[in-house]
């Protein structure tokens, strides 16, 4: 018994241990972000003596924080919308259509999954200028719609099959047609699924850093996370404004985080599950 | 009949339109004209240029040594990546999911990281590698925490890990967690029974029955580690010089930064996609086999 209470203690300080070190770089961000340069220099470990919020009232005004965010919650919600909507119908339908035609489109989606995005990039670019989408938000937005439906109609497409045919069935014979039964019935009813889909691509877009930079040439429509590259690259050594720049860009999804947990991790688990 | 038959194929089309016309826009045809592309001397702009064959394969496996560097640094990345991510995931879980009142705490903290985009964690990380340590080793005089975590090649390599593991652990061990809720109790309990002690009962018991999560998670990471690319640039940049050029960012630089050759950056892009499909089929065919069913 004294040995298992030994084992207990040691795992108990090795988790500790590993949260110090997890936690570590954003305790540091955030109390160094509250000082000013001198003050850093002389420790970066000691809390602030005096809480310095000028460099987040400065980092709030350089990042254009307002707009920046704006544009990553614009481009988020088109993103998602569309991927959800599209994906769930053509997930649905190919669940429930045998045939060759229906298992080869299902495949096409599927097999792209494995396609790395830089293979892509350079003639995405060259297809997004093509079609004047490069350098508009509402056209990244359209791009994310695009690369972000095969992984979607994989996970709609198995979530389907646990849904009765029954249920549209007598919808049909109530005299709805397809689409109508697929809208009052079916999406409904796919809700946890729309819930994973939603956080997973809402965290790979509001995240995202390669594919806006190549897309977006203006600084007006920067999204957060490009405004804050940005910032990093000219403000190199002034570490008050950066650190208070990344703390503000990160408190978005760390509130996500605090209230959707419970789904995120589902979420993972479910998309892997599936995966 | 045919008129059913045909209905079907109309509504079956109907439903999947919005989603084929998206994605056909702006994966599937960049997918395949990026192969097209990888076989001639587009400059991206010219509007004339001319079919050269396997050239720029050539090109770049033969007389290209900054991409060769890119290919094995990344390589290099991917092996070591593999093995301390997901023992590392797997050992966090198992560790977590021992300790019922802890559990939920720990999963939180281990799992935040991930939350934070991976090129603000490469920044913050700059700040800590850069600024920090060096403090903390001059205060404290252990000169290990004040080497040049950014600057020397060997060590940024591990610098590069270390941010990589720190974002990225958090997720396998959400899986591992998930797959390890699902081996029953029982079974366990049955082997301590029989007189296996915990890490007898982990190997024998536990990791058989988890082998799916384990072989997700290597897809994952697998797939995940080839397209590394804001870390790195992040951190180093791909320097000091290239010395820690990873295969996406030569790609990058190739097309966007230095000499506009679109042609013979699609044809590198083409050769990560090849490895990228050898490795993950290799992987899913060895792991497949060792699966078994609960």
């Amino acid at each position: 018994m004294r040995l298992k209470k030994a084992n207990s203690l040691l795992i108990t300080l090795i988790l500790c241990v590993g949260a110090v070190v997890s936690f570590f770089p954003i305790y540091m961000a955030v109390i160094n972000s509250f000082k000013t340069q001198g003050e850093m220099f002389a420790s970066f470990t000691t809390l602030p003596t005096k809480l310095h919020y000028e460099n987040y009232s400065q980092a709030f005004h350089q990042t254009h924080l307002l707009n920046s965010a704006l544009n990553s919650t614009i481009i988020s919600f088109i993103g998602i919308g569309g991927i959800v909507i599209c994906s769930a119908l053509a997930g649905y339908k190919l669940s429930r259509t045998q045939g060759k035609l229906s298992g080869a489109i299902f495949f096409l989606f599927v097999a792209s999954m494995l396609v790395p995005f830089h293979s892509i990039m350079i003639p995405l670019t060259r297809m997004a200028k093509d079609l004047s989408v490069q350098g508009s938000t509402y056209g990244l937005a359209l791009i994310y719609i695009g690369l972000g439906v095969n992984m979607a109609i994989f996970l709609y497409h198995g979530f389907v099959k646990s849904i009765p045919r029954e249920l549209e069935e007598s919808a049909q014979m109530d005299g709805c047609n397809e689409f109508q039964t697929f809208f009052r019935i079916i999406f409904p009813l796919l809700l946890p699924i729309t819930v994973t889909i939603a956080i997973l691509d809402f965290l790979w877009i509001w995240n995202d850093f390669l594919l806006p930079l190549l897309m977006l040439t203006d600084v007006n429509h920067y999204t957060l996370i490009l405004s804050t590259n940005m910032l990093f690259g000219e403000y190199n050594k002034d570490w008050s404004l950066i650190l208070a720049a990344l703390v503000l860009t990160s408190i978005p999804v760390i509130l996500i985080y605090a209230f959707f947990q419970k789904f995120i991790m589902e979420g993972i688990a479910e998309g892997a599950v599936k995966g | 009949m045919p008129f059913k038959i045909y209905k079907k194929y109309v509504m079956l089309l109907a439903f999947t339109a919005p989603a084929l016309i998206f994605y056909a826009i702006f994966l599937l045809i960049p997918t395949i004209s990026g192969m097209y592309y990888s076989f001639t001397d587009w400059n991206g702009l010219n509007p004339n240029y001319s079919f050269i064959g396997l050239g720029n394969f050539v090109e770049s496996l033969k007389e290209d040594p900054d991409f060769l560097n890119s290919l094995w640094f990344t390589l290099k990345y991917v092996l070591v990546m593999i093995v301390l991510q997901n023992v590392l995931a797997l050992a966090l879980a198992v560790l977590i999911e021992s300790r019922t009142r802890t559990k939920g705490f720990f999963r939180t903290i281990f799992f935040m990281p991930n939350m934070i985009s991976t090129i603000i964690s490469a920044f913050m990380w700059t700040f800590v590698f850069s600024s920090v340590l060096p403090q903390i080793a001059e205060k404290t005089t252990i000169a290990f925490l004040g080497q040049s975590w950014l600057g020397d090649p060997k060590v940024s390599f591990f610098s590069i890990i270390i941010v990589s593991l720190w974002n990225g652990v958090g997720y396998m061990m959400i899986i591992y967690l998930a797959a390890l809720q699902g081996v029953p109790q029982s079974l366990k309990e049955a082997a301590i029974i029989d007189g296996a002690n915990a890490f007898q009962t982990l190997r024998s018991v536990t990791m058989p029955m988890i082998t799916h999560a384990i072989t997700i998670c290597f897809f994952l990471t697998l797939n995940g580690a080839f397209k590394v690319y804001e870390v790195v640039y992040g951190l180093t940049g791909g320097g000091p010089g290239r010395s820690t050029q990873v295969i996406t960012m030569n790609i990058y630089e190739e097309a966007f930064s230095n000499n506009f050759r679109y042609g013979y950056a699609s044809a590198k892009s083409v050769i990560l996609f090849a490895i990228v499909l050898i490795f993950t089929l290799i992987q899913l065919r060895v792991m497949k086999k060792r699966e078994v069913e609960a």
